[in-house]
């Protein structure tokens, strides 16, 4: 028996695949899954660029970054061009406010390879500096954490999930042609796992093989050395972390909107509850985090993005649970929440009519 | 008993507050079986019902002693044409019978095999490789029923199967249904054309409004209402006053009409069995008959004479 059914399964997911991957319905699934792929490789190619720039400057006129650290507001143009020598650009004006004298404004760039440095002087005195560092690894990796947490599971993979799962029994009431499944001797528990499977070879596919490209675009930017050595200590275990993450995202999410497509003809507005339910998960009691699959989900991230300058306050709420729940706990978690939703949503498969006149 | 019919007890269904069959109580033996009415009258919810794509709200079905909840048992020995125009995007005609019969557990050998006599059985050898989105009306009825008799079912429902099929096609397809008939199995129809339904019927089941309105052997259905519809005979003789002169001397025979043009006479009777009887005695007598054939002893005169105005295509 079991034989038969796993060979229904698999009759199923080769039924689907072409629908899953392939329909002009689901492209912009891809949209989602690949936008962050694009942005990070325009990052990186850009960075690269610059980096290379900097570098040939730094060729051209070199200038130690012990050097350029110990440059210190106050020093006068003749102190900084005896330490540093010339500077690769430099810009001289005179300015006048109102009636008052006019001064001589200065800005001049030194670069070491890695770092841009723009010196401002008001008449003979330094008043600024402004350093342009070029990314780190360790800057790098905060990046993806933060786009990862905020964007990819939040928005990326929920909605992706939505438009597969919600797809494999509503798409086909509406094309009037899920009766052909009802009509084969396939228990309804066997099809609905069937589905289930079909969706989430097609949403692991697609999500986990942007997430690691998107790992590989950004570190592309790094020398091979750089790279090698992080890989060596953590990189190998964040990397799997990242791909499983995305993997459980899709097994948790795509349980829950299975479930929506199987019971609402309108999945709008369970769809719309779900995703306010995840969005309001920061600011709820700790009890009620653990109803829900991003609590899991950003507790299994290997890194917890910095709260950044630039990051406000509200945003590092979202991709940074207060009190994450243990690797093991998480893991048992969103495969409980999983489970539980699909024998439900089994259960209530049994119940499945054709009426297609009220679609 | 229950092992060789359909049987269906006391079966209602409700969607919401519009009836789609009421108190239906039905046992369908073997043969083919025709479903009868217009549109709305019920016979798709039945056909529905039987194969439990719908669940009855009240009620219980059995098909050949399995409860069509049971899709995993039930679709071993039904196969089921429906009305649905629509199929999944992309397959190709064999493509579509063969995904569904790997869907039932067959091996990838059998299914093949299946597949190739599925379609020929239908006539669409040639466009087995075309796109079932590129085939015509007819083409796509008949990759239907490739589809439902692929397996070759005992139990075969088939909802308007003959719709938008040429002559010949049509021709050939009655054919496959009496072959079925004939091996012992149940082929229940769905048709709203009467004159198809003559043609193919061991019996009938005429619905209207969600209701069974009558049910068995055409003949059968017709002698049952004899007493407020008399039969009619047009009865084609020499001497066609003498013969309605002695017919109308019967106190069973309610009219008997001479034809213009000495077509013949038409004689309406309660009893139809005495009048035959009757006629042989006529005949011995020394009136010439030439032949006599039952003017409404059809679906269509059953039809109208059960469900009047909601007439369906003759």
């Amino acid at each position: 028996m079991i034989w038969l059914w796993c060979t229904q399964i698999l009759a199923i997911v080769r039924l689907e695949m072409k629908k899953t991957f392939f329909s002009r319905r689901g492209l912009w699934v891809y949209l989602l899954a690949f936008a962050p792929l694009l942005l990070f490789m325009c990052h990186s190619v850009s960075v690269a660029h610059r980096r290379d720039q900097l570098r040939q400057i730094a060729a051209e006129h070199p200038v130690s970054r012990e050097d350029l650290s110990a440059i210190q507001v106050g020093m006068t143009r003749d102190q900084v061009a005896q330490k540093l020598g010339e500077p690769y650009t430099r810009l001289d004006r005179q300015h006048r406010d109102g009636q008052s004298e006019a001064s001589e404004h200065s800005h001049w760039k030194y670069t070491d390879g890695e770092t841009d440095v723009h010196l401002f002087f008001r008449d003979d005195s330094l008043t600024g500096i402004h350093r342009n560092e070029l990314d780190t690894l360790p800057r790098v990796l905060q990046i993806f954490a933060g786009v990862f947490q905020s964007y990819y599971l939040r928005l990326a993979v929920f909605f992706g999930c939505v438009g597969i799962f919600i797809n494999l029994f509503r798409g086909e009431m509406l094309d009037k042609s899920l009766h052909f499944y009802l009509l084969t001797p396939v228990r309804r528990e066997v099809l609905l796992v069937g589905k289930y499977a079909a969706g989430l070879l097609a949403t692991v596919v697609i999500f986990t093989s942007s997430t690691a490209l998107q790992w590989l675009v950004l570190l592309w930017q790094f020398d091979h050395a750089t790279v090698a050595e992080f890989f060596a200590a953590t990189g190998w275990g964040q990397f799997s972390s990242y791909v499983a993450v995305t993997a459980l995202a899709c097994v948790g999410y795509g349980s829950v909107f299975l479930a929506v497509g199987l019971l609402f003809r309108n999945p709008i507005i369970p769809t719309a509850a779900v995703l306010l339910w995840e969005g309001v998960n920061p600011f709820l009691p700790a009890a009620l985090k653990k109803i829900s699959m991003i609590h899991y989900l950003q507790s299994l991230c290997p890194v917890s993005p910095a709260p950044g300058r630039d990051v406000p306050g509200f945003i590092h709420l979202l991709i940074a649970p207060v009190q994450p729940a243990t690797r093991s706990m998480a893991v048992v978690s969103i495969l409980v929440l999983t489970l539980v939703v699909l024998v439900v949503a089994a259960r209530l498969s049994q119940r499945m009519e054709i009426n297609y006149s009220t679609e | 008993m229950s092992e060789d019919r359909i049987i269906l007890d006391n079966v209602s269904r409700f969607y919401g507050e519009v009836l789609g069959v009421n108190r239906v109580t039905l046992s369908i033996p073997p043969g083919i079986t025709s479903l009868v009415g217009p549109n709305g009258s019920g016979k798709t919810t039945l056909m529905n019902l039987i194969t439990g794509l719908v669940r009855p709200s009240r009620g219980r079905i059995s098909v050949l002693g399995i409860d069509p909840s049971q899709p995993q048992r039930l679709f071993r020995f039904v196969g089921y044409s429906t009305q649905f125009d629509a199929f999944p995007k992309g397959l190709t005609g064999s493509q579509f019978i063969y995904s569904y019969l790997r869907l039932s557990g067959y091996a990838a050998a059998e299914c093949r095999r299946l597949t190739t006599r599925a379609i020929e059985q239908v006539g669409l050898t040639e466009a087995a490789n075309r796109k079932v989105a590129a085939y015509s009306k007819g083409m796509r009825q008949r990759i239907r029923l490739a589809q439902a008799i692929a397996h070759d079912p005992r139990v075969l429902i088939l909802d308007e199967p003959l719709n938008g099929l040429d002559p010949l096609v049509r021709s050939k397809t009655i054919t496959l249904f009496k072959q079925y008939a004939e091996q012992g199995r149940h082929v229940v129809v769905s048709s709203h054309v009467l004159h198809e339904v003559d043609m193919i019927s061991d019996q009938v089941v005429l619905m209207s409004g969600g209701y069974i309105v009558a049910e068995g052997r055409i003949r059968g259905v017709r002698s049952e209402i004899q007493e407020e519809r008399p039969m009619q005979f047009l009865i084609q003789c020499r001497q066609p006053s003498l013969l309605a002169s002695k017919a109308f001397e019967q106190d069973h025979v309610v009219e008997a009409r001479l034809l213009p043009e000495s077509e013949g006479v038409l004689v309406k009777t309660r009893d139809a069995d005495r009048f035959c009887r009757i006629l042989n005695h006529l005949a011995l007598a020394g009136i010439d008959i030439e032949g006599v054939i039952p003017a409404d002893d059809n679906v269509h005169s059953v039809y109208e004479y059960l469900i009047g105005g909601e007439e369906p295509t003759q």
